[in-house]
């Protein structure tokens, strides 16, 4: 990914956003994270202000301000990494298919009477235990590919706590100005201790599965 | 058996989908939120659901509500980055009959499929 590809799907348009909220003075501390939070992508955009004398001035103004800029650029990167991921798994689609292709021709090649030398029937025997063992690496780096959507997850939450910082010092500063609401999106609030080894939390999760059904049982 | 596989990550549904297909389970239909998930729903035939929880316009927990609301016995299988306790308590409440938490093996998602159908 480069910084055209950024530029491109931010539309040429990072940290546009401006409003017209008015300023209330100094307002206390931004609450801590809740499980509803603004959606992150795309940039936000301008929101039309009142005085159209100073919309294009609050325009510049806002988009000049690091975190609006920031919080842009990283709604770019993941839907860069989601579009980049799924090309890695057409390709190993691709060898999937490729693997499959290779096993039916080995299958039809064992059955032919020309090559029932006991050596050449073990040479593919092989053959077809390397198949194997290539097709299940290939599913392993499918279900490895997981780590987009937790680091995906990861980035929105940044970009939530950024907005909300952003909002805050704006309207401490009584500048008139706010990232503009983007539509609704759920947050995890456990996904900053997410990692990336798989079932890593299912004991937990099963326990407390289990436990809640056998409480519901007996109530 | 027709599944529906909900989650906004197209990453996700991807491999949610091709662990299906090795598991046997080749008829699937996809949404990206809930609310698109509620209009797969309604074109009929899905035996089975899996959702995510963290997804734009309707999440995966308002999802189950909405689902809920009109049937009851649906298996639904949530699988989410979200591992608190009281989070898989509140899913529970509003109706899915199990719960993985993301990243998951192949093996686990099998499990949990085979436990709702068997
Ligand atoms: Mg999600």
């Amino acid at each position: 990914m480069d910084q055209s590809e950024i530029d491109a799907i931010m539309g040429g348009g990072s940290g546009k956003g401006s409003g017209s909220k008015k300023h209330k003075g100094a307002q206390p501390a931004p609450k801590p994270p809740e499980t509803t939070a603004p959606a992150p992508v795309p940039a936000p955009t301008p929101v039309a202000t009142p005085p159209p004398a100073s919309a294009k001035k609050d325009s510049e103004v806002s988009s000049s301000i690091p975190s609006v800029r920031v919080i842009g650029e990283l709604g770019a990167v993941t839907a860069v990494t989601e579009r980049e991921t799924n090309k890695v798994m057409d390709k190993l689609d691709q060898i999937s298919q490729l693997l499959d292709q290779q096993r039916i021709l080995v299958t039809e090649m064992m059955g032919n009477e020309s090559i029932q030398n006991p050596t050449i029937q073990s040479s593919v025997h092989q053959i077809m235990t390397a198949c194997t063992e290539i097709q299940n690496k290939v599913y392993e780096a499918m279900d490895l590919m997981q780590f987009q959507d937790i680091s995906r997850q990861k980035l929105e939450r940044i970009m939530h706590h950024l907005r909300q910082i952003h909002d805050y010092i704006l309207d401490l500063l009584g500048t008139g100005f706010q990232s503009q609401p983007a539509a609704k999106i759920s947050l995890s609030n456990s996904i900053a201790s997410t990692g990336t080894s798989p079932d890593e939390n299912k004991t937990h999760a099963d326990s407390v599965v289990d436990e809640f059904l056998r409480a519901n049982k007996k109530g | 058996m027709k599944i529906l596989v909900v989650d906004d990550s197209s990453t996700m549904r991807r491999i949610i989908i091709n662990t299906l297909s090795r598991i046997g389970y080749t008829n699937v239909v996809e949404a990206e939120h809930g609310k698109a998930g509620l209009e797969k729903l309604a074109q009929g035939g899905v035996e089975m659901i899996i959702t995510d929880w963290n997804m734009p316009e309707m999440d995966g927990l308002e999802f189950v509500g909405a689902v809920r609301g009109s049937d009851g016995s649906i298996p639904i299988l949530m699988v989410t980055t979200n591992a608190a306790k009281e989070d898989i308590v509140s899913a529970l409440q509003a109706g899915v009959n199990n719960y993985v938490v993301k990243p998951f093996t192949p093996e686990t998602l099998k499990e949990k499929i085979e436990s709702l159908l068997g």
